[in-house]
């Protein structure tokens, strides 16, 4: 055999294997084909890689992949078709429906509980943080307690006192706008989102719990349960 | 038994601190007590007029910690009462001359001398605020129903918390009027924000302004609503932690019961 044949056959293998490929994933088969190539040399490379694999394919889950964005649906169920008959598989189908970006993630957080394994970075203090006393948390900051006027409060994202707040808040330094700042008796001297500043408000309910957020290029305050920000979330989120 | 070192304090000025000290410390001293108070506004002395005693100073506390006399030569003994006694404030000097080592030396020589130490703790929270307050054993938080008056009082509180010393707080110029009306703090409101035990509410009273400057005792005068509430204090402070607070706003006229008995008043 010359050096050139060789060359040759190596070439033709090489095409060979490039229009389909068999990979496991998870309890199926997933083959992924070029449907430009002709149907013949698709079922004769489906046929070697099947051959191989014997016994192990029978009543096996395939999904035929076409790897273009427009799947051809007929050449699918011919050649699932072909490999029911050939080979015995159980279960043939085409690549699953892709999901949007945004609802991929919030899939995937869900499978995943996410929240189970997050290292959080929330400060929690209970107690009283006076006047002239200054609480500087990294992410979320919690006081089960109360905040005084003089006393001040700066942290990297949301603010929750379960008790009055009086003081000054800072939340989402220095530039998350989407935190927000709650209280259960909401008082504050001054709010301050993000790049936001407000003015405190005299007059509170004091009996509900109140939140502030960013709306619009401004501050706006509103009654906590009412608003209900998080409640049409469809998975617990890691905030 | 060693005596208690008590500082006066409240962070803002002109709130009633030197009145306090000298009206608790001779209310401590007519209970058979034997008390000192001690100014520490150091350069800006005056409880030594507001009791009367401006003519008889010699020495002051900063002789005493520098050893330049003894502690017994600069308490000088109240012109009234037996067992009271005046170590004033030099006032020449600054607040620097002192340091809080010093104090807290002091503080165990004043223990063994006296039953009660009140020291008058100058406004402010820098280094007078400091040497005041290092040898104390307790503190009283002067407060007047104002906002800003709050704030510096909550402020001290903290800063007295981190030394480990629990203070308890005295409302001071109490206006019922005022309050009913909802143009004055209420003294629940300012318990509710400071959130330490309250000592005792004190009334405005303008007998206060007599007895400070004709330099007599405020808790001798008969008729002084603050006096009486001054004393009340001093019981709170020396064996009758239990004894109940007066409520001035509680306190109504004949005219006013029966008109709410009729419904005319709420």
């Amino acid at each position: 055999m010359t050096e050139e044949t060789i060359i040759e056959r190596k070439s033709t293998r090489k095409q060979q294997t490039s229009c389909v490929s068999l990979k496991r994933v998870g309890e199926s088969l997933w083959v992924s084909f070029d449907p430009s190539q002709p149907r013949r040399l698709l079922e004769d490379e489906l046929a070697r890689l099947f051959g191989r694999m014997k016994h192990l394919v029978f009543q096996s889950r395939v999904i035929l992949d076409p790897e273009t964005a427009q799947s051809d649906e007929n050449l699918i169920d011919s050649l699932g078709a072909f490999l029911k008959e050939t080979f015995g598989v159980g279960f043939v189908s085409g690549p699953p429906q892709k999901r949007s970006v945004e609802e991929e993630l919030r899939r995937r957080q869900a499978v995943a509980f996410s929240w189970r394994h997050q290292r959080s970075d929330v400060l929690m203090l209970t107690g009283r943080v006076r006047s002239g006393q200054k609480v500087s948390a990294k992410n979320h900051f919690v006081l089960m307690g109360d905040l005084n006027p003089g006393g001040e409060v700066v942290a990297g994202g949301d603010v929750l006192v379960m008790g009055s707040m009086l003081g000054t808040v800072a939340a989402g330094q220095p530039d998350k706008e989407d935190a927000i700042i709650l209280a259960l008796d909401f008082r504050p001297t001054q709010i301050k989102i993000g790049g936001y500043v407000a003015r405190g408000i005299a007059n509170s309910p004091g009996t509900v719990g109140e939140f502030a957020f960013v709306e619009n290029n401004s501050i706006t305050v509103a009654n906590y349960l009412k608003v209900n920000p998080f409640g049409r979330l469809p998975w617990p989120e890691v905030r | 038994m060693e005596g208690r070192i008590i500082v006066v304090t409240s962070g803002k000025g002109g709130v009633g601190k030197t009145t306090a000290t000298a009206s608790i410390g001779a209310a401590l001293a007519l209970s058979d007590r034997r008390v000192a108070v001690i100014d520490m506004d150091i350069g800006l002395r005056n409880l030594d007029v507001v009791l009367g005693l401006e003519s008889r100073v010699v020495f002051n506390i900063v002789d005493v910690v520098k050893g330049r006399c003894k502690l017994r030569q600069a308490a000088i003994r109240d012109k009234k009462i037996e067992n009271f006694f005046l170590i004033p404030a030099s006032q020449s000097d600054n607040k620097d001359v002192l340091t809080p080592e010093d104090m807290m030396k002091v503080g165990q020589e004043l223990r063994k001398e006296f039953d009660f130490v009140l020291m008058d703790c100058p406004a402010g929270i820098e280094r007078g605020f400091e040497n005041a307050i290092a040898a104390a054993d307790e503190a009283l938080v002067v407060c007047t129903p104002d906002v800003s008056s709050v704030r510096d009082a909550d402020r001290v509180i903290g800063l007295l918390l981190s030394r480990s010393i629990m203070p308890k707080l005295l409302v001071n110029r109490v206006i019922p009027k005022m309050v009913g009306r909802g143009d004055m703090l209420s003294h629940q409101d300012v318990v509710e924000v400071l959130s330490i035990d309250l000592v005792g509410l004190v009334e405005m009273d303008d007998q206060v302004v007599v007895s400070t400057n004709t330099g007599t005792h405020l808790v001798l005068q008969s008729n002084s609503k603050a006096g009486e509430a001054f004393q009340r204090i001093a019981m709170r402070l020396n064996g009758q932690p239990d004894l109940p607070i007066e409520d001035p706003m509680a306190r109504k006229g004949l005219w006013k019961s029966i008109s709410k008995k009729l419904g005319l008043r709420k």
